[in-house]
């Protein structure tokens, strides 16, 4: 199983770890909801070091990524980030991705949901392995997130960082050595990523917490950005996207060219795009005290089963469950009154999704 | 698994999805055709974000988008309502609310 370099250091924060796919990752620090609300209300360092991370260079980077990928790889100006997703022959999703242009290297990110050697054996495909270095093993990946967060990058390494746009990527240096800073995140709040490596992780590590402690944030593990990404809407590959699978009932269009040169699974997805999607993935949400909103469980409309829930959390914003369902696309709209579970089961209701407004959107970085 | 043919369905859901379906189609339209966004209707799930990820619209588009719901519904964005661009989805929820506000007139 592969750990974090960082293991040590966040269980003696109090980090509880668990395996997730061939990883170990953070679970939680204890307390679900104050690791929720440190990113809402200032800002939460997470140890995002799950990630598979590889460098390639630019040639023949590119032509080796854009192969495998449902995103325009050559299409990425410098210094931006592409998100994009990775899937195997039949077209199911394996990873979300991240594509970095970065100074004559792509930095490769990637969410897999399936184990190391299987990923590897799906980036074979295009003859990966020879042109891609695997920066998992000796690099670590700091998540930084919150509403205050960008307070914390601007002190440590300057003004400058504020100018970065949403899914931009730059070199900085911490203690002297050279990291990819990433402006990102799935949260909705101001997000990034510090991909660093493994010599001064602990430093990195140490500084950051003590930065944001100072906010009044804290550490927060994976389940808390699970529950934060669902309220922000952004799409989490190891919930809804494992469970379904297919990237058009989830919406995923959005990544992938239809028009480019041929890519890993590309032929399968556009034939079932031609046909017609069948189902499409909504927001659901229940009143607080509803305990029935869970992940697998049946939806219900006019005494019939029309739906299942692919994905669930607590919003603590908006202090109710929420979930997705998977409907069949004469339904998949928001506004509309189910049940769950069974025909007389507890009211649940589809609605628009995001359900919340960040208050990172308040604020204008550029102005700061 | 619920068909939309079937005599299950109570008319008022019915009545709902008409009304709300009819205003996604509209705009989604709209939005394709102005933005020049190289997808079918179908493509665009109501939910994602317009701006950021997602679509990944910019600042331009943004006011686009405004001017497309004032063209397609009579409606005004207020300048400070940034939150209803979020998505396809909180922008008709947007257009939904004015026209009940007005009776329908909008």
């Amino acid at each position: 199983m592969r750990s974090s370099p960082l293991k040590t250091q966040l269980a003696a924060a109090g980090a509880i770890h668990r395996e997730r796919h061939g990883v170990e990752i953070v679970s939680h620090l204890g307390d679900l909801r104050a690791e929720c609300r440190a990113v809402r209300e200032a800002a939460a360092l997470s140890d995002f070091s799950f990630l598979r991370v590889f460098s390639l260079p630019e040639n023949p980077g590119m032509d080796v990524l854009d192969a495998l990928l449902a995103g325009n790889v050559p299409k990425i100006r410098f210094g931006r980030i592409l998100h994009t997703f990775l899937a195997d022959q039949e077209g199911q999703l394996a990873a979300d991705c991240y594509v970095a242009n970065n100074d004559q290297e792509f930095v490769f990110l990637c969410e897999s949901i399936r184990p190391d050697a299987e990923l590897d054996a799906l980036l074979a495909a295009s003859g990966f392995a020879a042109a891609a270095r695997d920066l998992s093993a000796d690099h670590v990946v700091l998540s930084l997130d919150g509403f205050k967060s960008w307070e914390i990058v601007k002190k440590l390494f300057g003004a400058d960082v504020l100018g970065l746009p949403y899914l931009s990527i730059e070199n900085y240096s911490f203690a002297g050595t050279p990291i990819r800073f990433i402006r990102a995140g799935k949260t909705s709040e101001f997000g990034y990523l510090l991909l660093a490596p493994a010599g001064i992780a602990a430093q990195l590590f140490a500084a950051l917490k003590t930065e944001v402690e100072a906010l009044g944030g804290q550490l927060a593990g994976l389940d808390a950005h699970d529950a934060l990404r669902l309220e922000g809407r952004f799409f989490n590959i190891f919930r809804e996207g494992e469970r379904v699978r297919d990237p058009l009932p989830l919406g995923l269009q959005w990544m992938i060219d239809f028009e480019k040169d041929p890519f890993l699974g590309g032929e399968a997805i556009k034939q079932r795009r031609a046909a017609g999607v069948k189902q499409k993935v909504i927001g659901l949400s229940a009143e607080a005290g509803c305990g029935d909103l869970k992940t697998g469980a049946k939806i219900y409309s006019a005494g019939q089963p029309v739906g299942e829930v692919v994905a669930d959390g607590f919003s603590q914003v908006l202090n109710q469950p929420l979930a997705l369902g998977l409907f069949p696309v004469q339904l998949a709209f928001a506004g509309l009154p189910f049940q769950i579970n069974s025909p007389d089961g507890p009211a649940i209701r589809s609605i628009s999704m995001p359900p919340i407004m960040p208050r990172s959107l308040t604020v204008k970085l550029d102005e700061m | 698994m619920w068909t939309p043919t079937g005599a299950a369905a109570p008319q008022p859901l019915e009545q709902l999805i008409l009304r709300r379906g009819q205003v996604i189609d509209t705009f989604k339209r709209e939005l394709i055709r102005r933005l020049n966004l190289p997808y079918l209707p179908e493509d665009l799930h109501e939910d994602v974000s317009l701006l950021g990820s997602g679509l990944g619209l910019d600042s331009l588009d943004a006011l686009e988008i405004v001017l497309c719901v004032e063209t397609c519904f009579k409606i005004k964005i207020p300048d400070e309502n940034i939150s209803v661009l979020r998505s396809i989805n909180t922008v008709v929820d947007f257009v939904l609310e004015q026209r009940e506000k007005t009776g329908g007139q909008a």
